[in-house]
Formats: structure tokens, sequence, C-alpha cells
């Protein structure tokens, strides 16, 4: 299980994209998951969000019931089943994220104590600065809980914003030796962080036990 | 990694909330609680936080703001819950108390979702206690907090009790469940309705002709025929009951006995919280069918 962690605009995404493609080329199972995209809880998150009922409390079980499903349904089984398993965030976002929203860090803890442990977590560490621009250079509107509004930092969304990450930037700091992240620098250029990523899987994870398995007819020839 | 590394790992990687509804030791060991912002927050002592809950402060909770009373009715269907509500509700109202309800599914939140839920029966059993669990804190921040902020006395059918026992008897770890719910208002009195499968079983099937599939434990595959699942399973949740009786000083009722003389005991402990001195009570027309 690869994972990725990091602010909003760190760069993480379109580095696990990247080395899905490599992995994809490859012809290695794997499967890709993403944090909050389980059909089950849709449903109750947006209409959470539109009329504002979440509070830090329903917001970080509404995620947890979320990741469940996907743990239960999707995750387990595949690791099982002998995938790799890519992660675009994990329950790393959940307690830097809730955390910074206050909640009791061993509540969360205890919450999310189900989740399997990842073998690499790739922490991708912007400065805040590089971070708050990258994603406010390219949305129009930053959305009310993105923007950390509901913790009454500021009124201006952007400032807002920008508080909320420094929070979680200081939560995910924190966890870098207790849960053994690698540390990634986000302002290196695109291809010269995947280079870095790839090596690290394949000297970290026996890839070949994920390659696919040679056809019969392959083997006469 | 290999399954019995990666469980070590996990063993390691969790951190067990040292007090929770489930833990029978449950000291005043809170986190501390880093407030949020601009709003007015009162940081709750660890004293605070002993008394109005389970384990850990709900975030931005001021417990000085609290006047009113929560009082919790458990106990399995069909052990006469929501007919005691009723009644405690008119009689609390013409004793002049502002009554606020609450129960099981009805958040604005995941309320109906829940319901789907349960119809479709898609869900898996870790999911299905995170979403009753975020159904819960919605109506404790929304509808149970704002209640007892305002002085009003609040009756909940069902509370975090049931939510336990449902998960724990399904195999969820127990101080994981616990620990859930460590952030649970305790409430002021906890009354248990108890009464025999067998008299709930008749009791429900009496009302519906029916047994429900959830009510019976049908997902847990104790036994093809319906009546023996319901009797296993309402067993198995009692048992967890009468666990967590004795650590959160449960006040035991004979559900079994008629409904007047349930009330009456009901009214008794519940005029002794509030300073109710009299404690007669006859139901008006309206609800005289339910007085047997």
């Amino acid at each position: 299980m690869i994972v990725v962690e990091g602010t909003d605009g760190s760069g993480k995404s379109t580095q696990l994209y990247l080395l899905k493609r490599w992995l994809e080329i490859g012809g290695y199972r794997l499967h890709f998951t993403e944090w909050n995209s389980s059909p089950l809880v849709k449903s109750a998150t947006r209409r959470g969000k539109q009329r504002r009922l979440l509070t830090p409390t329903t917001f970080s079980l509404l995620h947890a019931a979320d990741f469940a499903d996907r743990c239960e349904r999707q995750i387990m089984p595949l690791l099982q089943g002998d995938y790799l398993v890519l992660a675009d965030r994990y329950v790393y976002t959940a307690f830097a994220r809730d955390a910074a929203r206050g909640c009791p860090p061993r509540w969360l803890r205890n919450l999310y104590r189900f989740a399997p442990v990842p073998d690499i977590t790739f922490y991708f560490r912007a400065p805040l600065d590089v971070a708050v621009h990258r994603i406010l250079s390219g949305r129009p509107k930053l959305k009310y809980y993105e923007a950390g509004m509901d913790l009454g930092l500021s009124y201006d969304r952007s400032e807002s914003f920008r508080l909320f990450q420094a929070r979680i930037l200081e939560e995910y700091d924190k966890m870098v030796d207790s849960d053994n992240f690698v540390v990634l620098d986000g302002t290196l250029p695109v291809n010269k962080l995947q280079k870095q990523m790839r090596d690290i899987v394949a000297s970290k994870i026996d890839l070949k036990r994920f390659a696919p398995h040679a056809p019969e007819w392959s083997k006469d020839a | 990694m290999p399954e019995h590394e990666r469980d070590k790992e996990k063993e390691k990687a969790a951190t067990p909330a040292s007090t929770s509804p489930g833990d029978p030791a449950a000291s005043a060991a809170a986190a501390p609680l880093s407030v949020p912002g601009a709003t007015k927050v009162v940081a709750p002592t660890e004293e605070d936080t002993a008394q109005h809950f389970f384990g850990e402060p709900l975030v931005g909770f001021d417990p000085s703001e609290i006047t009113g009373s929560l009082i919790v009715i458990e106990g399995m269907d069909g052990s006469g819950r929501s007919t005691q509500i009723t009644l405690l509700q008119e009689w609390l109202e013409s004793e002049g108390f502002a009554v606020q309800t609450s129960g099981l599914r009805r958040s604005n939140l995941v309320g109906r979702d829940i319901d789907q839920l349960l119809a479709k029966n898609a869900v898996t059993r870790l999911t299905l206690s995170l979403m009753y669990a975020t159904d819960f804190f919605d109506q404790v921040e929304h509808r149970i907090l704002p209640a007892l902020r305002a002085g009003t006395v609040v009756l909940a059918d069902r509370f975090v009790f049931t939510l336990i026992a449902r998960g724990v008897v399904r195999g969820i770890n127990r101080d994981y469940i616990g620990g859930l719910y460590a952030m649970a208002l305790r409430p002021h009195l906890t009354f248990w309705l108890n009464v025999r499968p067998e008299t709930a079983f008749a009791r429900e099937f009496k009302k519906a002709q029916a047994i429900s599939y959830w009510e019976a434990g049908r997902d847990m595959s104790l036994s093809h025929d319906l009546y023996w699942s319901f009797i296993r399973y309402q067993t198995m949740i009692k048992r967890e009951f009468e666990v967590m009786a004795k650590r959160h000083n449960f006040i035991e009722l004979d559900g079994e006995a008629s409904v007047s003389a349930v009330n009456k005991q009901l009214r008794q402990r519940i005029g002794e919280r509030l300073g109710i001195r009299a404690t007669k009570y006859t139901p008006s027309s309206a609800l005289a069918h339910l007085w047997r």
C-alpha cells in the first residue's frame, strides 16, 4: 500500500497519478483510491456541506464512515488479493485536518484504528506560501469547508484558507517521525520528484509480486 | 507487508482511548482541547469533562451553559420505550417543563441515509456503526445540546448504549466503539426497561404482524428461523446491557409490569431530579388508550 499525503497544492495528486501511470503501463495489478469518494456517504456529505450542518465531530465521523466503506469493501480485500493499493490521501489527512478543527487527537487515532498501516507514506512538503498560491491562483472561489470557514478564523475566505492550511501543515509535521513519512520536497520539478518516488517504490516494494501472471501459452513459446 | 506484521503495526499505531463508555474505570483524563479561533469557547476542565462526558470533551463545549436534564430510556423494541416517552412528555409539559425528544436515525444530516442503507442491506458493520455515530453526534450538537442550554428536559429514546451493544455483538472491538462515544454526553438519568426477549417478540409481532430484519439480527446468520434469530440476537444484546447497567448506573425497571406501574416509577425518579414533589398523573383522553 502506497499513500500520498500533504496539504492542498503540495503536488501530491499529480505525483500519484504519474506513479499510477508508470505502474499501469508496467502491467501491475493495482487499485487507486481517493479520500472521500465512497458513493455511500456522498449525499450526506453534500447535504451537510450545502446546509452547513457539519461540525468538527460530524465532519470527522462522516469521513470515517466513508473510509470504513472503502476499507472494508475495497482496500482490505484487494490487499489480501495481492494488489498494489495507491491512496490519494489516507487517515493522516483526517489526523491533520480534524485535529486542526479541534478534535481530540486521541479520539481521532482511535476512530481510524481499523485502517491498515501503509508500506510507504509519501509526504509532499511545500512551503505554505507556495501551496496556498497554487490553490488560490487556480480556483475562482474556495468552498466554505475547504477554506475552513467553519472555524471562524477570518471572514475573508483566502485568509481563512491560509490560516487553516498553516494549522494542517503543523499537524502533518508532527507525524513525520511517529508515522514514518517519507518527506519529499514539493517545490522540485515534477519529473525529478517522480524519479525519486519511483526509485523509492522500486527499492521498498517487491514489485514482482504484483506483476501479471505469465499466460499459459507464453511458456510453450 | 505480511498480514501478521501488518496487524502488529496496527496495534502499535492504535492509541486506545483510556476512557470510554465501555470502560469500567472511566476516569477523567481529558485530552487538551485545542480551541477553534474567533468564537467564544471555554475549555472544559477535567472535572467538567468527567461530569458531562464519558471520556473526551466535545469540541467547542461550554459546560456552564447546561441547565436542562438529559434523561435516557433504553430497552429493546417491545419494551415500551416510546409509550413511556409519550406519557412522560405529557406529564412534564403539564408540570410546566419544556421537553425535547431524540432517538436513533432522527438527525437531519444522515437519518434518511441510514434508513436507505438498512433498506438496501448494502452496508458493512463498521460503516453502519460510523453512520449511526454521525447521526448520534449530529443530534447531540444540533438538537440535544441546544435544548439542554435552554433548560429543556431531553427525553432520549435510546442512546449510545444500544449503539455500543449492537456493535459489540457484531464483533466490533469494545474499546474501539467505546472510544468512539467518549465524547458523548453523560445522561443525568438512564432507565433500562428490561423485558424478556420472548415478551418483546410477542408485543412486536402483535403490533406489526411482522418482525424487522435488523431487530431480529438477521444479518448475523444466527438462525433461519425468525423467532429463534430474534431471541438469540436480543439475548446477546441483553447480556451487553447487563454489563453496562452496573458500570453506568442504569435504573433498571421491569418492562413487563403494567404501563401505569412503570410510568409511576419513572415519574418518581424524574420528579426527584427535577424537584417535582407531587408526581400524580393520569393521561389525558388523547393518551388514555396507552394506559394499561
